[in-house]
């Protein structure tokens, strides 16, 4: 299955990439910089510590892993084949 | 089942079809790894690959058909003052002049996805397996030594060398204790839109020039302070790509909200800007919006330049070794250089059946000396326009604008591309001409959209007897550099007194006579420029006439 999104045009998600981004509870302290960076609303803070809303719009960019100063991002790349693509890029 | 090759590729970019085809050029089982779908499915840019790229390319782009879009032949430069009262400065002084632009171009606009597309299918008739669809997570490692790969769906492929492709990330080198992860105020997100448009019309308002523009701080159409680059815009065949970028973190502390700025930079930009919104804008119909983070400031950390790009068994190159572009932001030039050598010293590896690290060493050795590589990382002249930007010099930001892109770049860019110019003249004299062939064979096929594998016209060879002469005198002065070239090699001790210590001082040259040749060229090309323009269109009528086989390299 392709999923597409309108405010983002031009590039399908092939479903099936599951949860490639993780957040370890322990270690995140809710600076909410992964929230600033992500250009696909990921993510969300709820009582000082990141959730992850949803990875759907997710384009593997890692910003969110980049700028975590706690290292509490635990970013891999998603299964073979899954995930976003884009014709134009 | 285990598997065994004797090179595995991580990655079908850029950098990882030229190190797998030359290997499999080599005569190496190798094989080629790709997490997307298809080739290209996940590589972002806006992009000119610069002409230094092409020049120092390994042979089968140089001499090939690859596809792009568009030759670029300078770049119109925005300084914004102003935006809300107008006062904006337009520079259009970076040029390459006629009657060499536009067969002679700075660069080549390109979609990544074909490009990349292009280059993996050399590298398949080369030999090369390509697995796509496969993501890696993780090496097999006995004791130091990297063996080979785990793919998702835990198969295990061992190889005697990892050529790893991964990209900037480098999720899997961390993984393998080699590198750490990038801070990140080295890494910029492009944001990036793609806009169809009609051919004519980009004709028109872009002809081949890429715009960029810059501007101070509370203009708030750029990074502020210069945290990234200014606003680039691409003019392709029927399309334009607009790129504006951000870095994640701007004073060591403060990571900025990325979805507010871009919304902000976007409609400055498109709002506020006359030539888009009364150019652009009535023309352009949005078709794809996209982004990714790229090194934009890696090799200005001395720390982060020394990091290894190699360890026992595996050897990392392109982005994933940080080899962007601190100086110009276009990284794909060093991601071929850097798979070219990776290739050569697996190749020379395996068949001295030593991978350990104390060998593969002479891969960071090579890296080291080479001169655009090491030009290209460490320049610090894009750095230095957040300066002129904060500091409202305009002096300052047309000096810097000019040292990267335009004349002024001589002043540091003349040494490094002469000393590799030299090595590829000594290795093969009739470089010249191949080169030549490039220029007008690229301009034909950008003509008749007319590249490997996907022939939108063909070229009907129905030329006149005035062409033909053409042709044969194109070939003649060719063959004349040949002999030139060839004859030159045998007095070569004699140049090499004079040739290396010249070039070894050209940027220093360069920095004292500037001043006087600026001047005398732009009044030059001012007093040529009927006559210039007459010459050009009469190449381009040669060139879209001439039998092809004329350019080719054989």
């Amino acid at each position: 299955m392709v999923k597409t999104f309108e405010d983002f045009p031009g590039v399908q998600w092939i479903e099936g990439a599951g949860e490639f981004i993780k957040i370890n509870d322990e270690k995140c302290i809710g600076c909410g910089n992964c929230v600033k960076v992500c250009l696909a609303g990921c993510f969300e803070v709820m009582e000082k510590k990141a959730k992850i809303e949803s990875l759907e719009k997710c384009m593997e960019c890692a910003a969110c892993w980049y700028v975590c100063q706690e290292e509490a991002i635990i970013f891999s790349w998603p299964p073979g084949g899954t995930g976003y693509k884009s014709d134009w890029g | 089942m285990d598997e065994d090759f004797d090179i595995i590729v991580v990655g079908a970019g850029f950098g990882g079809s030229v190190a797998a085809k030359l290997c499999a050029d080599a005569e190496l089982k190798t094989l080629m790894l790709e997490r997307s779908e298809n080739v290209g499915d996940k590589v972002i840019s806006g992009l000119t690959i610069p002409f230094q790229g092409f020049l120092f390319a390994p042979a089968f782009i140089r001499d090939g058909n690859p596809p792009f879009e568009r030759p670029a032949d300078g770049i119109v430069n925005y300084i914004i003052k102003d935006i809300d009262k107008g006062d904006i400065e337009i520079d259009d002084s970076l040029k390459v002049p006629k009657p060499l632009s536009p067969i002679i171009a700075f660069g080549y606009n390109t979609y990544c996805k074909p490009f990349c597309q292009w280059q993996a299918r050399k590298a398949v008739e080369a030999g090369v397996e390509l697995r796509t669809s496969t993501t890696v997570t993780n090496f097999i490692k006995e004791g130091e030594f990297i063996k080979g790969i785990i793919t998702d769906k835990g198969e295990k492929i061992r190889a005697k060398i990892v050529i790893n492709a991964e990209g900037s990330q480098g999720i899997l080198a961390i993984k393998a204790g080699v590198r750490e992860k990038y801070p990140p105020e080295t890494i910029s997100l492009a944001d990036t839109y793609d806009y169809v448009m009609r051919k004519e019309d980009i004709d028109k308002i872009f002809g081949y020039s890429v715009k960029m523009c810059w501007g101070w701080d509370e203009q708030k159409i750029s990074p502020p302070l210069g945290y990234g680059n200014g606003l680039m815009v691409w003019p392709y065949r029927s399309s334009i790509h607009f790129m504006q970028d951000q870095c994640l973190r701007t004073d060591q502390k403060s990571v900025p909200n990325l979805g507010k700025l871009f919304d902000e930079y976007h409609h400055n930009i498109t709002s506020k800007m006359l030539w888009w919104k009364d150019l652009v804008a009535p023309r352009a119909k949005l078709r794809a919006r996209m982004w990714e983070g790229f090194e934009i400031y890696v090799g200005l950390n001395k720390k982060l330049r020394k990091m290894p790009n190699h360890t026992d068994g595996m050897i990392l190159i392109g982005d994933a070794a940080g080899l962007e572009s601190t100086e110009l932001c276009d990284g794909v030039p060093a991601a071929w250089y850097s798979a070219e050598i990776a290739a050569q010293v697996a190749i020379e590896a395996i068949k001295a059946n030593d991978v350990s690290k104390a060998f593969l060493k002479k891969y960071d050795n090579k890296i080291k000396a080479h001169s655009i590589i090491q030009w290209s990382i460490k320049g610090r002249n894009r750095y230095n326009l957040r300066i002129a930007q904060q500091e409202h010099d305009i002096k300052k930001l047309k000096k810097y604008i000019h040292q990267g892109w335009g004349l002024g770049s001589l002043t540091h860019f003349t040494t490094p591309f002469m000393k590799l110019l030299l090595a590829y003249v000594k290795e093969d004299p009739t470089i010249i001409t191949k080169w030549i062939k490039m220029y007008f064979r690229y301009y034909q096929n950008w003509l008749h959209e007319n590249y490997d594998y996907v022939k939108k016209k063909v070229i009907k060879v129905r030329a006149s007897k005035r062409v033909r002469k053409k042709e044969r005198k194109f070939l003649s002065t060719l063959r004349f550099i040949d002999l030139i070239m060839k004859s030159m090699l045998r007095i070569r001790r004699v140049l090499k007194i004079i040739i290396i210590p010249l070039s070894n001082s050209l940027n220093t040259l360069m920095r004292k006579s500037l001043p006087i040749i600026e001047p005398i060229n732009s009044a030059i090309i001012k007093l040529l420029n009927p006559i210039s323009n007459k010459l050009s269109n009469k190449m381009i009528k040669f060139v879209d006439k001439a039998n092809p086989s004329i350019f080719y390299v054989y």
